[in-house]
């Protein structure tokens, strides 16, 4: 694109500048309204040479001739042959601007406008991606949060109910230590008076034993045989 | 042991005894030595010690019995030592005193006692057994001081206890 419009700027100046530079050398070939043929004619007609240049008189009959060609152009009006000139330029430019310059700067804005409009449909695209990237971060952010959330709930919940089965497990365990505790006293407590009772027994069969052994005489015994004898046959 | 052939022992030695003059006698003998030998651990292991001869086994036997036992006696608990029942003096005499007793249509009353009895006590305690249980029977007295006093009588399963031991026993359970 960019080559195209270097292109087209240095034909218009190759055009501008021959143009113009064609119509400059046409109007050098004359000066004001006679041409070179005819200066050269009046001045030979005065008899004029470069000698003759010198003195006042030629001068002056130089002056004439000049004044004589030389004519006030008008302020508006410009000459016929730089009209000619100018108008033909004009043409010869505007017909090659319709048929090459237009039609390239119309292609290349068009292709400028295609491409802003691509440009704007990818950006609206881009921004659209970028919208529906950003509405996905926030919804997968807000499923995120609310997943930690959940995670947090329920791990708190966890906690809650881990923390209620230790305390109840706890107090079970005092509870039963309690028990075990008071069942073991109370054990104690029978195993002592059952050890002391057997202990009282002891002293007490021990000594009434002592006491039996030491009065079972030979009398003591004829009398316990026939206790027995009365006592069995008296059944 | 077998039963049957301890019962055959028996019945061989109830078989001589009612041969002699007095086989009351010899069962009774036969029942008080069965009675020692089962006291005394050390007699009872050495009659039925297979590694000592016989012969002298039954030496022991002869010289526990000279003088106190008929010849019979002697003879026939001499007889079982050399048979190798030793072990089984008490069963073999349990046995004869039973067949012998029921033979006579009466039944065996193991007296424990820490003294003897006197033949009147014994009549009387006859009497009063069979008061008591409606069966005539044969005393057999043990002498037992572990019953302390009193008396303890066992008639087949039945057992009527008096004694001293078994009140101190109760005694000591009652506390």
């Amino acid at each position: 694109m960019k080559k195209r419009i270097i292109f087209a700027s240095a034909l218009t100046g190759l055009i501008l500048v021959f143009g113009l530079g064609g119509n400059a050398l046409a109007s050098g070939e004359s000066l004001g309204k006679c041409s070179v043929i005819e200066y050269n004619e009046k001045i030979e007609a005065a008899e004029l040479t470069p000698q003759s240049l010198s003195d006042e008189a030629s001068i002056e009959v130089l002056a004439e001739i000049f004044d004589s060609c030389i004519e006030a152009p008008s302020p508006i009006i410009p000459e016929i042959n730089e009209v000619i000139w100018g108008g033909g330029a004009f043409v010869v430019l505007l017909a090659l601007m319709l048929w090459k310059g237009f039609p390239a700067v119309q292609k290349i804005m068009n292709e400028r406008s295609e491409k802003i409009a691509t440009d704007l449909d990818e950006a609206d695209k881009a921004k659209s991606e970028a919208q529906a990237v950003k509405t996905q971060y926030e919804a997968e952010l807000a499923d995120a949060k609310s997943a930690a959330a959940a995670v947090i709930e329920e791990a708190r919940q966890q906690a809650e109910v881990l923390r209620s089965d230790l305390q109840e497990r706890a107090e079970s365990e005092i509870a039963e230590m309690k028990e075990q505790a008071a069942a073991d006293i109370d054990a104690a407590r029978e195993r002592a008076m059952g050890d002391l009772q057997s202990e009282v027994s002891e002293i007490v069969v021990g000594a009434a034993e002592r006491v039996v052994e030491a009065n079972l005489d030979a009398q003591a015994q004829a009398r316990l045989i026939e206790n027995y004898i009365n006592q069995v046959g008296s059944n | 042991m077998s039963d049957e052939k301890i019962q055959s022992y028996a019945q061989a030695i109830l078989a001589v005894a009612s041969a002699e003059s007095n086989p009351a006698q010899v069962e009774d003998e036969i029942y008080r030595f069965s009675q020692a030998v089962q006291a005394s651990e050390e007699l009872k292991s050495t009659l039925s010690d297979a590694s000592i001869p016989s012969v002298r086994r039954q030496q022991i036997v002869e010289d526990l019995l000279d003088g106190k036992a008929s010849q019979t006696t002697a003879a026939l608990v001499s007889m079982l030592v050399a048979a190798g029942m030793g072990s089984e003096i008490k069963a073999i005499a349990d046995q004869m005193i039973g067949l012998g007793a029921e033979s006579r249509d009466k039944a065996v009353a193991e007296v424990y006692s820490v003294v003897d009895l006197s033949p009147d006590q014994q009549e009387r305690l006859a009497a009063a057994l069979k008061s008591a249980t409606g069966k005539d029977v044969e005393m057999k007295v043990i002498i037992d001081e572990s019953v302390m006093g009193g008396l303890l009588v066992q008639i087949e399963d039945e057992v009527i206890d008096g004694t001293v031991r078994t009140r101190l026993k109760q005694l000591r359970e009652a506390f």
